[in-house]
């Protein structure tokens, strides 16, 4: 087998290409990853929130994303887009939104969907909601699916404070079907509906989602992966519609920095990168953060623009979005009315029932675990605590416990090894001295 | 029984939190119950923020049995010249800076006492505080 495949994560590490080098293993904000027998694998896999950073640091690209390529889109008789936000700062200011609506036309989706405009629709609902429902706070977004990974693993004290409104791509994504089925009478099996994604998360949100059975989508296909098309496509667009009826509110979503201009009578915070939101989540738990109602939280650091699977360095693509919002406006044209009666027919509440997804313990039983974690100790003591990685686990302190667990041996650290070698070494030495009497 | 002592550095605001997170870490994997786990992990985080915000260094002992989760908070540093001043919600001396970084509100330290089962603090002035901390698991 070629790949070592997880298939409830959104990456896979490619043996072949993997030289076992640590880089993705001392990344991993989770330590998820271990190095056994010279190769990564996603050997924690429950602990695993798949927010791509290793995706991002491997210097051989041996972690593949496990997006669809256009080869996979067969078999439907209508194909669906759902850009991003974040392909609208991808290609400079030169184009526009709706150009890229069309080049995404041009190069086969029979219907495109302004994404940016259903983040604005989401962004009334999450307001309204925020008015009407004041006792938990401060309410977490959910449509970064690394984050609502992240909370259900490592805090699930939280699971309360994630919104309960639908994410702008599947209320699309629903929209879109129906309208479709009811225009052209065909069944939904027949229509593709598929994410234009920054990162592999979204894959993983749509194979695996958590809290529902199913995804309204059918795939998620990288903006990396369609780059070079699309870039072709722009500079032969001929027609002219108007695809685009987003407002800056909504482009703003592709950095993380939407709350701010959608919910003004809210105090929210946009929190990116993995490091920022782990700390911020801390401060939530320990009941440390002051008065906000609202945290945009994304796992990549700059917003989904610095996701995994653009092409555009992050900042360059914050300033295009910038140029954007100042273009288009923060007046959104999405009619609050329409929202609130949605809201009503609970259209836009999400009905997912997220349960906790915490790391098995030690031990069940208290005794053991008490012992087991007292064994741990011992062995983080012996070691010698460089935090140097070649043992394959990230820390001293992990390959301690992985020992503990039964995964790994003392031997596995380099200067447990160097030492034992030493001691050979004058073993022999000791012997061939005694044997010789010159 | 399990120990496990930690240090915590004064005016490290980096590193702030990162004893109660790995106290919370090892809590977490003993499987102790999740509502237990959050008040000791309150309880560490406001006497932890305490060392950073007041002490020169402090250290942290846990100790875990079948019975309860023990933890003592031990500084060196300017100690608190009137402990019920200090126990007073509302209470605080912290500096605008510190104000600034959302701490001050007076309430850590009533705060901890309510978390705890059983809450002790000794401190003498130009030497240092000791809090000690049980929490019973049943
Ligand atoms: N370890 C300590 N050493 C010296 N003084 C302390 C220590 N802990 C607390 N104090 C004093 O007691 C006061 C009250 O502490 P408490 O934790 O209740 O509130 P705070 O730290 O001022 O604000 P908050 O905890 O709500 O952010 C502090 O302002 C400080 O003067
Ligand atoms: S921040 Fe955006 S791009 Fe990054 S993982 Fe989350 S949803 Fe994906
Ligand atoms: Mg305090």
């Amino acid at each position: 087998m070629k790949y070592l495949t997880h298939s409830s994560h959104s990456i896979m590490i490619d043996k072949e290409l993997c030289t076992g080098c640590v880089v993705c293993t001392l990344a991993c904000p989770v330590q998820a990853i271990r190095v056994r027998d010279g190769k990564a694998e996603v050997n924690k896999s429950e602990l695993c929130i798949d927010c791509g950073e290793c995706l991002r640091v491997c210097p051989e690209q041996a972690v593949k994303s496990m997006t669809l390529h256009a080869e996979d889109l067969t078999g439907y008789k209508v194909l669906v887009a759902l850009p991003s936000p974040a392909l609208y700062a991808q290609f400079g200011d030169l184009y526009t939104p709706n150009d890229i609506l069309l080049a995404l036309r041009k190069i086969g989706f029979h219907k495109v969907c302004d994404l940016a405009l259903n983040c604005e629709m989401v962004l009334i609902a999450i307001g309204e909601y925020l008015r009407s429902h004041t006792a938990v706070r401060p309410m977490l977004s959910n449509f970064c699916p690394a984050v609502t990974r992240l909370i259900l693993k490592n805090y699930p004290k939280l699971i309360d404070h994630i919104i309960p409104i639908e994410t702008p791509r599947e209320i699309a994504a629903d929209q879109m079907r129906r309208k479709i089925m009811r225009e052209r009478g065909i069944e939904s099996g027949e229509i593709g509906v598929f994410h234009i994604t920054p990162c592999p998360a979204k894959m993983i949100s749509i194979t695996d989602p958590v809290g529902v059975e199913k995804s309204n989508l059918d795939g998620a296909i990288a903006i990396r992966d369609l780059y070079v098309r699309l870039r072709k496509a722009l500079k032969e667009i001929e027609d002219d519609w108007i695809l685009q009826k987003s407002s800056g509110v909504g482009i703003s979503w592709a950095t993380g920095q939407a709350s701010m201009r959608g919910l003004p009578s809210m105090t929210s915070l946009s929190v990116t990168g993995v490091g920022d939101v782990i700390q911020i989540l801390d401060d939530v738990e320990a009941e440390h953060l002051g008065d906000v109602d609202y945290l945009e939280l994304s796992i990549c650091p700059g917003g989904c623009v610095g996701g995994p699977l653009v092409v555009q360095n992050k900042h360059v693509a914050a300033s295009h979005i910038a140029n954007l919002v100042e273009q288009y406006g923060v007046r959104s044209r999405v009619d609050p009315r329409k929202i609130e009666r949605q809201l009503e027919q609970t259209y836009l509440l999400d009905q997912k029932k997220f349960l906790p997804q915490e790391p098995e313990p030690l031990d069940t039983d208290l005794t053991r675990a008490l012992e087991k974690m007292a064994k741990i100790e011992e062995y983080r003591s012996l070691l010698p605590g460089r935090q140097c990685g070649a043992c394959g686990a990230p820390s001293c302190e992990a390959l301690a416990e992985d020992i503990v667990k039964g995964e790994a041996h003392l031997s596995d650290c380099i200067f447990e090894r160097i030492k034992e070698l030493e001691h050979a070494l004058e073993g022999d030495r000791g012997g061939v001295e005694s044997g010789d009497p010159e | 029984m399990f120990k496990k002592v930690f240090r915590v550095e004064g005016g490290n605001f980096q590193k702030a939190g990162s004893v109660s997170k790995q106290i919370k870490k090892i809590l977490k994997q003993l499987n102790l119950d999740g509502e237990l786990i959050w008040r000791a992990m309150i309880i560490a985080y406001e006497a932890e923020i305490n060392a950073v915000l007041y002490a020169h260094e402090c250290q942290v002992s846990l100790e875990i049995t079948a019975e309860k989760i023990y933890m003592r908070f031990k500084d060196k540093g300017p100690g608190i010249p009137d402990i019920s001043l200090a126990m007073t919600e509302g209470y605080s001396t912290a500096t605008r800076a510190m104000r600034e970084r959302g701490f001050g509100a007076g309430l850590g330290l009533p705060n901890i006492r309510k978390t705890s089962d059983h809450f002790e603090i000794t401190s003498t002035v130009g030497v240092g505080t000791t809090l000690d901390i049980d929490l019973f698991l049943n």
